[in-house]
């Protein structure tokens, strides 16, 4: 157990410190002064200023030197300080990470509880067609322009959500719906995947045989081994949640990582990327372990194994 | 069995997370305190939240346009573009130019209890012009190398002097890139002014600043003491200036549409053209230099006077920005927007569109031959231009940009357009390796043309250098005359429209959509609204 533990540990270093040092030769390759696309377009500042900045950021020493204090600095657990805001990383990301969790979490809730839904309701030949066309159309929409779309509708049109601001909680509803979308279409297409595979095994007949119906087939056998396949899927949703942030949040105006990531991108502010890089990394090796520790939960025969083999 | 026991608990704890999920939405929910009243004003805002919040070292519109609530000026510009009374009462410029002295009214306090006195003036002025500060605007504003020092003479009288006549001054003090914040907000949080904040942007403006959510919203609280705004302007007429930041056009659009802001800025064209008749659209035209392009005279082709002539009128200009900008932003004429003091009108007309002229240009140039594509070519060279355009572009600037390509086209002037991240274009601006480049550039003085044709002016994209322009530009800033000033920028207007540096093409205006609700609405030279006399009802 302790040697397991130590290799996730040691794996979890690996990667932390493989984007790490993506990120900083991608800020190393990218053309161009750095500082001057901090300072932004129509800067007024004269070359010495911006010499002092330079050296203030340790921009002026050599890569490799840049490179060290930039490790060392992270293994003292220290992310530095913004070069825009001047302030902690932590503070930048964290000021900025519980509504972007609020809303990644309620759009995830609601996505498992479309997909579920459609993948227990939808039963009969057409229904399923349907359910599979709309999914196809929600999954090529831009979720973009599926924000704009229930805005029109809900928002301006009938009026039922407020777009934005911090004094209605209700605002939250239209940009989670707008995020769990497509998650939810593609989820709802591999669960009723291996439903439908599930279906077809001997063993489906034997279950319908002894007498059961279709709710009690699904939500007993053949939902389970669906939802194997949807479960690997979790570390790309997390990865699409993420990603699908950035635009859901400029289209709802909402604070969140997305809105951070986009401008420290724009802006080259090196220390909040890896900042998020680094959370970003660490989100998936969290989700990764948990999905592993969850197979088992799902499937009795890869609880077997691992005890025998323990 | 565990497993199946855990299993029982996922959806109880699914519901428990949901549900705090939900009590803490409604937590965060403020209380709305109907008194006094709430004014909801979208704005685009991206910017604000990535250390914009500081109009002192901030260049972008943005900054100045939201804190313009909380920072007063000494001076304030009005509409005909002369100066009143703001936080000084009066001021005297020295006979040479250099020293003006400010009598500063005795009765203001920042919203922080402070007082203001000469003291705050000096150490506000003194944290621009403080290289540390990395001012990306104020500081060149308040004279960059010409700036000498702030003296305090006694507790209200203040001395900013320059080491040569500086005319521009009266009018960059009047902004608030050059407002003033609380002694002690420079004194204890001076490294967080840019990321901004309640406490921490504090200023002697009728609205302090009490709530900020990066990427979300600014709530402005009224300062009720406020008695010493423009024009005699007291406390606001309403309680809450709430301030939403929405960076997408349509959505701004659909909130003041639907009534859940009552007014709405940086609304695109295409959009204000579709917005019901209910709304008061004000489009208010940036002054200073229209949205242009600058023809690099020291890179290529651009180095013959014919050429950038033939290109300037080879482009039909009017067409393409009345269709683009559904007629909401006017074609520009000259350098200078026509909201610009000391704009010389006389020069609408006076280059049209006109094909037969701009072919028979080209051909005195000797670009006489063609390619197989049609382009022109002079001894084995084709006539084509290279323009470097810098990331984000607009969608509409982009259609603009196709046109003028077509328009050129048809006379056999090729033109490549690169779309260029910043560090990627900056790398060819900096040694000025293209043909042409465009952007615009906002500012009420004329002396905005320094930056862009002065020799060592920083955006002068043209390269032009010339001892005459130079003269002429170094004489406007110190000239104090404002009937003298504008000839010399009329001058230089007329210069340009013979000499082609810059193709101006149109003068952007800021839209802005306002809902019944809202009356006594008022803009300043920038198109700004200002709130010092609004009330909602």
């Amino acid at each position: 157990m302790l040697v397991r533990i130590a290799g996730i540990a040691a794996s979890v270093i690996v990667v932390l410190w493989g984007a790490a040092t993506l990120a900083f030769l991608a800020f190393r390759v990218i053309p161009g002064d750095p500082v001057s696309v901090m300072l932004g377009p129509q800067a007024q500042v004269s070359d010495a200023v911006k010499d002092g900045i330079r050296s203030e950021l340790g921009l002026d020493r050599p890569p490799l030197e840049q490179y060290l204090s930039y490790l060392g600095q992270l293994l003292q657990g220290n992310l530095g300080e913004s070069y825009q805001l001047r302030m902690p990383v932590t503070d930048v990301i964290g000021r900025q990470l519980g509504s972007t969790l609020q809303l990644t979490a309620l759009a995830l809730l609601i996505a498992v509880v479309l997909a579920l839904a459609v993948a227990l309701f939808a039963r009969g030949r057409v229904s399923r067609g349907i359910a599979a066309g709309v999914e196809l159309v929600v999954l090529s929409s831009p979720v973009f322009w599926i924000g704009i779309l229930l805005l029109s509708v809900f928002a301006f049109g009938l009026g039922w959500f407020p777009v934005s601001g911090t004094r209605n909680p209700a605002t939250i509803v239209l940009p989670a719906v707008t995020l769990a979308l497509p998650v939810g279409a593609l989820l709802g297409q591999v669960l009723r995947d291996g439903i439908e595979t599930a279906e077809r095994q001997p063993w489906a007949t034997t279950v319908r045989a002894r007498g059961a119906g279709q709710v009690r087939l699904t939500s007993h056998h053949t939902l389970r081994h669906g939802a194997a396949g949807a479960l690997t899927l979790a570390a790309y949703l997390v990865g699409s949640l993420l990603g699908g942030a950035v635009l859901v949040e400029t289209v709802f105006a909402r604070p969140g990582i997305g809105r951070v990531t986009l401008a420290a991108i724009t802006d080259r502010d090196l220390p909040v990327i890896t900042g998020i890089i680094l959370f970003s990394a660490l989100a998936f090796v969290i989700v990764n372990l948990v999905v592993e520790m969850f197979y088992p939960l799902l499937d009795p025969r890869l609880r077997r194994v691992r005890q025998g083999r323990a | 069995m565990p497993a199946p026991l855990v299993r029982r608990f996922l959806p109880i704890t699914a519901f428990v997370a949901a549900s705090a999920l939900v009590l803490s939405g409604c937590a965060s929910a403020g209380d709305e305190s109907a008194d006094g009243g709430e004014v909801v004003w979208a704005i685009e805002g991206a910017n604000l939240a990535s250390g914009h919040m500081d109009p002192q070292t901030s260049q972008l519109d943005v900054s100045s346009m939201v804190q313009r609530v909380v920072l007063d000026s000494l001076v304030f510009q009005e509409s005909d573009g002369t100066f009143s009374p703001w936080l000084a009462t009066d001021w005297t410029v020295s006979e040479d130019g250099t020293v003006y002295t400010f009598t500063l009214r005795d009765d203001v306090t920042f919203t922080d209890g402070a007082p203001f006195d000469a003291d705050a003036v000096k150490a506000n002025f003194d944290r621009i012009a403080d290289p540390e500060t990395a001012s990306a605007q104020a500081a060149s504003m308040l004279g960059g190398d010409f700036y000498a020092g702030t003296e305090v003479v006694d507790e209200f009288t203040v001395e900013v002097s320059f080491t040569q006549p500086y005319a521009p001054f009266l009018q960059a003090a009047s902004t608030p890139l050059l407002g003033f914040y609380s002694p002690e907000a420079l004194e204890n949080s001076v490294e967080q002014l840019k990321a901004g904040g309640p406490g921490i942007n504090v200023g002697t403006g009728p609205f302090e600043l009490t709530e900020y959510t990066p990427d979300q919203e600014i709530v402005y609280t009224r300062n009720p003491d406020y008695a010493w705004g423009p024009d005699g302007a007291g406390a606001a007429q309403f309680e809450t200036l709430r301030v939403e930041i929405l960076p997408e056009a349509s959505v701004r659009a659909g909130v003041v549409e639907s009534g859940e802001a009552d007014l709405a800025s940086n609304i695109p064209p295409n959009l204000a053209a579709e917005l019901p008749d209910t709304l008061t659209i004000d489009s208010n035209e940036y002054p200073g230099l229209p949205y242009s392009l600058y023809l690099n005279e020291k890179y290529g082709v651009f180095a013959d006077e014919k050429v950038r002539q033939a290109f300037a009128r080879g482009i039909d200009i009017d067409a393409a920005v009345e269709e683009i900008f559904f007629g909401q932003f006017p074609r520009a004429w000259s350098i200078l927007g026509s909201t610009t003091p000391g704009y010389d009108a006389s020069l609408e007309g006076s280059w049209p569109f006109d094909q037969d002229e701009a072919n028979s240009l080209l051909d005195d140039a000797g670009w006489t031959e063609r390619d197989t594509d049609g382009i022109r070519m002079k001894n084995g060279e084709r006539l084509s231009v290279r323009w470097i355009a810098y990331t984000p572009v607009s969608d509409d600037n982009a259609a603009l940009a196709n046109a003028i390509q077509s328009d050129l086209s048809d006379i056999g002037f090729e033109v490549v357009r690169e779309v260029l991240e910043p560090g990627a274009y900056n790398e060819q601006y900096g040694p000025k390796t293209f043909d042409l480049t465009d952007w615009g550039f906002s500012g009420v003085d004329g002396d905005l043309l320094r930056s862009h044709l002065h020799t060592d002016g920083f955006q002068n994209a043209s390269q032009v250098s010339d001892p005459e322009i130079d003269g002429l530009l170094e004489q406007g800033i110190a000239t104090s005359d404002t009937d003298e000033r504008a000839a010399i920028y009329q001058q230089l207007q007329q210069w340009n429209a013979e000499y082609t540096a810059i193709v101006p093409l149109y003068s952007p205006s800021l839209i802005t959509a306002v809902n019944d609700t809202v009356s006594g609405l008022e803009y300043d030279l920038y198109g700004r609204p200002m709130f010092y006399e609004v009330s909602v009802g």
